[in-house]
């Protein structure tokens, strides 16, 4: 048994001017639960698939609505999944890959008929637009992106996927602040006035890692799927710096135009960056059923990731 | 050709520091027969300096890994169950990874609440049954310490909770009959807020502020709804073990120990007696450490094992419920 991606949505908030450049950002308090309840709405259609019929739910996320529980819960609320189970992931720019790559594991061993995978981020009411923060700050929107997948005979669907982490260079690119870690409180008033809470990113080391990781991952994940990179239809290259992505594909030859590099269009949408490509290209017509797609990210963890699809 | 599998081995760890209740009623209004009577605890462990939830979960890590026979080496992916993270990003998993120096392999937190280990299992299980991994490192561990209301006003949840970790290694079985037989997952967000923690809250517009973190309304602190919890877990407990039960062919008589999540030894003692469990089949320990959310089941587990508890060919049963909610249960045959 394998598994296949059946249908996707996706939902941005309006977009704004903020710091000189448009992002999506959303102005009311909402978080990814309700952005991503609005990305389903469209993979459900594209699915022929209802809410009833959801038998699994994961969330890939690493700015959940509250602290706990996770958005999982809100998200299955929201579209009255009755009591199917929600497991929440934490893998930050890789979560929709990671989050893929155990959908494809429970479906391939299922049967599974509807699993909701959703990638949903609310950076913008975390993010420092001050002076202090902007160079970090610009690089972010927000958005969710739902897929829905389910087990199918034969080997079409989710053709490989690959997974890693190298939690050595974690400090390069994270949000220290609240801190578990830090006693006896997570974090003080002094920790705000000091921008604790807020991301901080390494840009020349995110770059050179993403540079050597992405390529290399992309490479594992075709020859898993037995395809060159020359039979892949179209490219989703999700990565909070849209330059470092521009020059993986200049280094792995791909044709310019079956590249799409999310964050250059939207900021970074994190987990939700795939989903929402992936439903943008259907929607606008670059992208079909039967299509061969290769998605790859890579971020803060450092974790990255890749998978090969046919839609 | 599908394989099962089953846990090679168990690690755990607490952190030095016990306080006691006596402790306790020395910062809030509270006494040592009102939070026993209640709970079932007597005392927990609070870590300090710096630890957090991947700084035990290395130990606990550790220790399965020896008990396994496994070398860090081995390990393909890890998988790490919290809610209290040791910062905000990256996910504890790839902190792990770092302690473990086991860079390259997938690493990635789950946020499951009580129901977390299991979750984890669940997905250990299948990357496991499908070839896709030989073995994967799940990890449960909670700093909560640190975010606890330690005074009168948040005594109802702080008293509750304690710090620790526990490990398991997930390795193949190539009897089907053997090892992890079965897992069930659910959850319901109707109930997200009748046990949660607001705040740092993505859907708060700012997400933290100077009036949050010193505010009046504690947001940063985890609330709770005691009766509905109680009411929640003591229906969804005995349902899920019976889901998995039916889904195997067995019956509660099969059940040689039943390991619950250690939340409230109250709602444990309700939900076996539902199932028609007699005391001796019931595991405990939260007279020790408190409720260590996803730490606690491994952390059973472990004490189980070394208890003599756990023997060759026993039918396991492990459950859980929690904040979601969230509910799951697996069944193992050892």
């Amino acid at each position: 048994m394998g598994s296949a991606i059946l249908g996707v949505g996706h939902h941005l908030p309006d977009v704004v001017e903020r710091l000189g450049v448009q992002r999506p950002i959303a102005i009311e308090p909402i978080g990814p639960s309700k952005l991503a309840a609005r990305a389903a709405q469209s993979a459900f259609a594209a699915a022929k698939r209802t809410p009833a019929d959801v038998d699994f739910i994961i969330f890939a996320t690493m700015t959940p609505d509250v602290t706990f529980p996770g958005s999982g819960v809100y998200f299955q609320h929201e579209l009255g999944c009755g009591t199917t189970g929600a497991l929440d992931i934490r893998a930050q720019c890789a979560g929709f890959i990671y989050s893929l790559a155990i959908a494809d594991q429970f479906a391939g061993i299922g049967p599974y008929g509807c699993i909701l995978v959703a990638g949903g981020e609310v950076h913008s009411s975390g993010l420092d637009y001050s002076d202090r923060g902007r160079s970090v700050a610009c690089l972010y929107g927000d958005g969710a992106g739902v897929a829905i997948v389910g087990s199918i005979d034969g080997s079409r669907g989710i053709r490989a996927t690959s997974m890693h982490a190298d939690g050595r260079h974690h400090r390069e690119f994270w949000c220290e602040y609240p801190a578990s870690k830090r006693h006896p409180v997570r974090i003080t008033v002094d920790d705000i006035r000091a921008g604790r809470h807020f991301p901080t990113i390494q840009v020349d080391k995110v770059r050179e890692f993403t540079l050597g990781a992405m390529p290399s991952v992309i490479h594992e994940t075709l020859e898993k799927a037995g395809l060159r990179a020359g039979e892949v239809d179209r490219w989703i290259l999700s990565c909070i710096l849209p330059e470092a992505a521009e020059e993986v594909a200049h280094r792995l030859d791909l044709a310019k135009d079956t590249v799409d590099i999310p964050s250059a269009r939207h900021g970074h949408l994190t987990a939700a960056a795939l989903p929402v490509a992936l439903s943008e290209g259907l929607e606008s017509g670059t992208l079909a059923e039967g299509a061969i797609v290769g998605l790859a990210a890579c971020g803060a963890g450092f974790a990255w990731g890749a998978a090969i699809i046919e839609l | 050709m599908q394989r099962n599998s089953r846990i090679l081995g168990v690690g755990h760890h607490v952190p030095e520091r016990v306080v006691t209740n006596d402790d306790l009623s020395r910062c809030m209004d509270t006494s040592d027969e009102w939070i026993f009577q209640r709970t079932g605890i007597r005392e927990r462990h609070f870590s300090e300096g710096w630890t957090g939830a991947s700084d035990m979960g290395a130990i606990a890590a550790r220790q399965a890994l020896e008990r396994a026979g496994k070398a860090p080496a081995d390990i393909d992916c890890i998988v790490f169950a919290t809610l209290s993270p040791d910062v905000d990003m990256p996910a504890s998993a790839c902190l792990l990874q770092e302690h473990l120096n086991l860079s390259g392999i997938p690493a990635f937190d789950i946020k499951n609440q009580c129901s977390g280990f299991l979750y984890g299992l669940a997905v250990a299980d299948k990357f496991v049954k499908s070839g896709t991994f030989d073995h994967v490192l799940l990890v449960g561990a909670e700093v909560h310490s640190t975010g606890l209301d330690l005074s009168t006003r948040g005594r109802e949840v702080a008293v509750i909770f304690g710090d620790g970790a526990g490990a398991v290694v997930v390795g193949p079985e190539a009897d089907t009959d053997q090892g992890i037989l079965t897992t069930h997952l659910h959850a319901d967000g109707k109930y997200a807020e009748k046990l949660w923690l607001e705040s740092a809250a993505s859907r708060d517009r700012p997400r933290l502020s100077e009036e949050i973190v010193a505010g009046e309304d504690a947001r940063t602190f985890p609330k709770m709804e005691g009766r509905y919890v109680f009411k929640h877990a003591v229906t969804r407990l005995p349902e899920v073990i019976q889901e998995a039960l039916v889904a195997r062919g067995y019956t509660t008589e099969d059940i040689s120990l039943f390991i619950p999540h250690q939340a409230n030894i109250r709602i444990n003692q309700a939900a076996a007696m539902s199932l028609g469990l007699p005391e001796e089949k019931v595991f405990h320990n939260i007279d020790r450490y408190g409720n260590t959310t996803g730490g606690s089941i491994p952390l059973a587990l472990y004490e189980a094992i070394e208890a003599g508890r756990v023997h060759d060919r026993d039918l396991i049963c492990l459950a859980a419920f929690g904040a979601g909610f969230t509910w799951a249960s697996a069944l193992i045959r050892w």
